[in-house]
């Protein structure tokens, strides 16, 4: 691309975020920068001294040795191994132990057994360790869980019953990562990664706001990490409301007001990628949108960055030229305080 | 006293504001003052606004199954009053289905009810539909388009044999294609030859008027 075609797909990419989530437009000289990085020769960029930032990884307990379609790199090692690696060879400034289906629901039956390897990772490691699964309310409704797909009870017109549905399965999903989370923090753990969001829509992010609201309580120093699935909570209620906000809809800058509510300490603001545009559009749209979460969150905010978010290209795994130019990106011009 | 504008204002509204009751109520008020056709029209357009705030995050998908729900219902109301033989959009009809091997339905669903209220006779084949129900569908229902739907890149080719299948069958002069899903883009449709691709739901209707040439 020619620096012109770049700077006109930032601008087009920020007007895009800045008229759909009604926040304000980048600078002009913040559209340089964003470009300037972007032209930076070399496949890796780093930021600039002093704007270090810690990074946190999900799911990294099963990245070496995953191989199962997803970014796995398929080592035989143990998820003790995994994490060991990620803190004292690829400096992780926390980790988080995860299942393999990394759905809390199924966590469930095998509690005992996550329990024991949160007791052994914590006698072995040094960096804070969060448990982390995702809400992942999908796994509530038929044919997986006990309640009516509200997807076919719409289809159906019952929109009624399908509200009725989405409200049951969050309440269920609520004590069901409540009850996860007590026995970890009884094992040690130093706190939750809620990861994915939203991803059921407003019932799975309502069910989330719950958990963290009823963890705090009880746990008052336990750090409580939440990122998103997407950009936007999608409505697949419609209706439902936390302390008086209603959930549909909600951009980022948003979700990181209630997350600060309920008690997270940590938001982490998701911007999803569009495959049909380019790189510039969609940096200039993800940095537009997470300079104002950062402005108006109560609390630290850490992007997430990886696979078609972030302002990176949809890929298994992420050339290290796209990964390491947009998170110096969201560093140095949204001033995110974690990746 | 209530004029045709006034009355094509409170059915437009009415829908937008996903409201059965408002909107058989707007509808029994407008038979005194419109035309049969230009209530429908009010309310497609109505349904189109519906659209559009649907795709900028203003409304949701039960907004939209109520609306939808909501306009047929007025639509039902009126029935008897349309000539016979039906009128000049209703006839077209539109065959649409999720590729045989993708079970995602709630996009494709989203479009169907939304060209559905827009006048076409959608016959909707549900999700993870074989290439030949699509054909078959169209020659029984004499069919003007097809509408496929993939989620997924490992069954959108499903999308280019179908438009293989039309050429071979000698139909595919006689019946657009369009394609979308999340890994269809306009240079996919070019690609395989589909005559039209829609980003989001009021996309594909607007497409569909203008490859239909009905509006």
């Amino acid at each position: 691309m020619k620096k012109s075609q770049i700077l006109d797909d930032l601008q087009e990419g920020m007007n895009d975020a800045a008229e759909l989530g009604s926040v304000p437009a980048l600078s002009s000289d913040e559209l340089d920068k964003l470009a300037e990085i972007l032209m930076t020769p070399g496949r890796m960029v780093g930021v600039e001294t002093g704007m270090e930032v810690p990074v946190t990884h999900d799911i990294g307990t099963i990245r070496l040795d995953g191989d199962q379609g997803n970014s796995g790199v398929g080592i035989p090692s143990s998820r003790l191994v995994g994490m060991m690696f990620h803190e004292r060879a690829m400096g992780a400034d926390t980790m988080e132990l995860g299942h393999i289906d990394y759905s809390f629901k199924p966590v469930k039956p095998v509690i005992a057994n996550e329990m024991q390897a949160m007791e052994v990772v914590q006698q072995n490691m040094i960096v804070p360790i969060l448990y982390g699964a995702m809400p992942n309310m999908g796994l509530y409704y038929t044919p997986d869980g006990p309640f009516e797909n509200p997807g076919d009870l719409m289809k159906s017109f019952k929109i009624k019953e399908a509200q009725e549905m989405t409200e049951k399965s969050a309440e269920h999903l609520t004590r069901d990562m409540v009850w996860i989370m007590q026995r970890m923090m009884k094992a040690g753990a130093d706190g939750v990664n809620f990861d994915t969001t939203g991803a059921a829509g407003d019932g799975d992010f309502y069910a989330t706001l719950n958990a963290v609201e009823q963890l705090r309580k009880q746990f008052p120093d336990m750090y409580i990490e939440t990122g998103m699935a997407g950009e936007m909570v999608l409505g697949m209620h419609g209706e439902l409301k936390y302390k008086g906000d209603l959930l549909a809809g909600l951009w980022p800058h948003q979700q990181a007001k209630l997350m600060g509510k309920a008690g997270s300490n940590i938001f982490g603001p998701v911007v999803n990628t569009n495959t049909s545009k380019s790189s510039p559009w969609n940096l200039g749209r993800a940095v537009t949108f997470v300079k104002a979460a950062v402005k108006e969150s109560p609390i630290p905010c850490h992007v997430n960055m990886g696979m078609g978010v972030g302002g990176i290209p949809m890929f298994e795994t992420p050339t290290v030229d796209a990964v390491s130019h947009a998170s110096k990106a969201m560093v140095e011009v949204a001033g995110v305080d974690g990746i | 006293m209530t004029t045709a504008e006034s009355s094509k204002n409170e059915l437009f509204d009415a829908i937008v504001a996903y409201n059965k009751d408002r909107v058989v109520a707007a509808v029994e008020k407008a038979r005194n003052v419109l035309k049969p056709q230009e209530i429908i029209d009010a309310l497609a357009l109505g349904m189109n606004e519906v659209g559009v705030r649907f795709e900028r995050g203003r409304l949701f998908l039960p907004h939209v199954m109520v609306a939808a729900e909501a306009m047929t219902a007025g639509v039902k109301l009126i029935e008897g009053d349309l000539p016979k033989g039906g009128g000049k959009e209703g006839t077209a009809v539109i065959v649409t289905g999720t590729v045989e091997g993708d079970v995602h339905d709630i996009g494709k669903s989203i479009v169907s009810t939304m060209l559905q209220c827009s006048g076409y006779k959608v016959f909707d084949l549900g999700r993870d539909v074989p290439i030949r129900n699509f054909i078959e569908t169209v020659k029984a229902e004499n069919g003007r388009m097809i509408g496929m739907s993939a989620l997924m890149t490992t069954t959108m080719q499903a999308q280019r044999e179908c438009i293989e299948m039309l050429v071979e069958e000698g139909l595919r002069n006689n019946v657009k294609v369009m394609v979308g899903g999340a890994p269809a883009t306009q240079a996919w449709a070019d690609k395989i030859g589909a005559d039209g691709y829609g980003e989001n739901a009021s996309e594909a209707v607007s497409k569909a008027n203008a490859l239909l040439g009905v509006k």
